[in-house]
């Protein structure tokens, strides 16, 4: 069953670019990344989802409700962490928490409370006087508190320290667990891989691919680090480069295909070193963020 | 939810403002008896001020010779004036606050629709400019036993309290109305003030100059002049329609305004 289904749906208001023509699917219980650079529509996209903002066309659907028209029952099956989070300044974070928890039927605040003991979070505190990080967790647990079906985080580690990232993280592995369907933003590209079953790139507001965990995984990426010893005239032609970076004596760059036609094609240079390694997803995408020629290589 | 957190909310501020306007009052109200006592040099101290003064705060139909024409001078003005721009500042606040401090992301993700919010926002106001007037009420009745021996008319009493009210809401409403169109709370703030004070502004000009006399039904201070009120013991029913009318319009627009906004924050 698909949780999200989004379909050609475009939105644009004032100056902002907004999104333009985006649709994809998300499934029953697993950890979909929605992953663009800043300003690329990822905030967008998600407050059309939850109806802060009405789409300028194309329609969505959440659990098999429409996003406008069963925008308020919709919401008593998800929970959501804004990207910056800004709660009443004058409550402390366990009003917060009673207060969160009066819009839901069942009792949530005591899991607020349980969750609070194990992110660090001290209740009895002025929302007001916390810092970043701890109006993070607020905005976590508040998020959490009722059990929701579906989990929609926008950058939600962000200003979190390492520690609690990783439980933050157990967590999210816990409730997928238990069949929580969880999407979430994020520009850290390296939190991606950790976590997410798939993932959709997003680029000026355009979904410009959807790509599934595994198969990246399968998929031949290559980091390749060339030395030489000597000054190099740059004329090294390889096929399936992605992305290079040239100084005096180093050529590196990613490749994407066969690892034996890398070999192939290697054999031919005349390097001093070679260094040829898995690369982190965050360099296997740079190229999209910088340049659009990485439209056209495909991954 | 909403309705009680607003309510919460709203305390500190409604009875700094019931101490302040009830306590002015009362203090005017205090100084009548002296007032009382040098009735004659009064009246002839008045005579000496420009007749359009005398019409612009409706001293010439009032008189300062009871204690309810004296208290539909002053202290009704400030009851009416300053309780009106709390009614504008509170009203006027409390949506754009939502989106003003970035809030709104926070409560709408929860299982309300935004009518709901609108409406519960809408009441909260309601039941805190009825609880300010009542206070009000209840000072101004204390006040007026201790400052004079003369008999306050029952019926006039109750018309002239709940004429403010009547005020309060109207510029609330309308206040309220003007918000949904806005994402700042500062620039709302301004305009609510404008339109009080512009308001306020307007009545004066509309008693002074028979010519401008027109304006009387564009500004809601004239629905509420204590002179009629305490002539007729009542306030006049038309204004009463309209004042009814531009509540439940402004209220109206509100919610189909805020229904179909986009919430950028």
């Amino acid at each position: 069953m698909n949780v999200i289904e989004i379909t050609q749906l475009s939105k644009s208001y004032g100056k902002s670019r907004g999104i333009e023509d985006v649709s994809f699917e998300v499934h029953e219980g697993e950890i979909f990344g929605f992953i663009g650079p800043n300003g690329a529509g990822k905030s967008t996209a998600i407050r059309t989802l939850l109806n802060f903002l009405y789409p300028s066309s194309g329609s969505a659907k959440i659990l098999g409700m429409d996003i406008v028209k069963d925008a308020k029952k919709i919401r008593q099956s998800i929970g959501y962490l804004p990207s910056e989070v800004h709660y009443y300044d004058d409550m402390k974070v366990e009003e917060l928490f009673r207060f969160s928890a009066g819009f839901y039927k069942d009792d949530a605040s005591k899991n607020a409370m349980k969750l609070a003991e194990r992110f660090q979070l001290d209740t009895s505190r002025k929302i007001e006087d916390l810092s970043f990080g701890n109006k993070k967790k607020v905005g976590i647990i508040q998020a959490l508190m009722h059990h929701p079906k579906l989990l929609i985080l926008d950058e939600p580690t962000a200003g979190l320290d390492p520690l609690m990232q990783s439980i933050f993280f157990e967590v999210l592995k816990e409730l997928q667990a238990e069949g929580t369907t969880i999407f979430f933003s994020s520009h850290y590209l390296s939190e991606v891989q950790k976590l997410c079953n798939r993932v959709a790139i997003i680029k000026e507001g355009r979904i410009i691919k959807i790509e599934n965990m595994d198969d990246m995984h399968a998929n031949h990426f290559k980091k390749v680090l060339l030395h030489f010893r000597n000054k190099e005239e740059n004329t090294i032609r390889i096929e399936g480069v992605l992305q290079e970076h040239i100084t005096d004596t180093t050529y590196e760059f990613i490749f994407n295909g066969n690892t034996k036609a890398l070999l192939e094609q290697l054999r031919t240079v005349p390097f001093d070193d070679v260094t040829i390694a898995e690369p982190t997803l965050e360099e296997v995408f740079m190229h999209y963020y910088e340049s659009k020629e990485g439209e056209q290589n495909g991954l | 939810m909403v309705f009680k957190r607003e309510w919460r909310r709203a305390q500190k501020a409604l009875w700094i403002w019931v101490l302040a306007i009830g306590g002015m009052s009362f203090l005017i109200m205090s100084i009548y008896p002296q007032f009382a006592e040098n009735k004659d040099q009064l009246q002839d101290l008045l005579k000496l001020y420009p007749e359009a003064m005398l019409k612009a705060f409706n001293i010439d139909q009032l008189g300062f010779d009871t204690a309810l024409g004296f208290y539909a001078i002053e202290g009704y003005l400030f009851v009416t004036l300053f309780g009106s721009i709390y009614a504008a500042l509170l009203a006027g606040g409390i949506l754009v606050k939502e989106e003003s401090d970035r809030t709104i992301e926070f409560l709408l993700a929860k299982p309300i629709s935004r009518i709901q919010v609108v409406l519960q926002k809408a009441t909260g106001v309601l039941a805190v400019l009825l609880v300010f007037n009542v206070m009000i009420t209840i000072i101004n009745y204390v006040g007026f036993r201790v400052a004079g021996d003369d008999q306050v008319d029952t019926q006039t009493f109750i018309m002239i309290s709940l004429a403010p009210f009547m005020l309060h809401v109207t510029f609330a409403a309308i206040a309220f109305g003007v918000s949904a169109f806005f994402r700042k709370q500062r620039l709302v703030t301004s305009i609510a003030l404008g339109i009080v004070l512009g308001s306020y502004f307007l009545s004066i000009v509309a008693s002074i100059s028979d010519k401008l006399s027109g304006l009387k039904w564009i500004t809601p201070f004239e629905y509420v002049t204590s002179a009629y009120i305490i002539e007729h013991a009542t306030i006049n029913p038309v204004y009463i329609l309209i004042m009814l009318t531009v509540i439940i319009l402004s209220v109206a627009v509100a919610i189909m305004k805020y229904h179909k906004k986009d919430l950028i924050v």
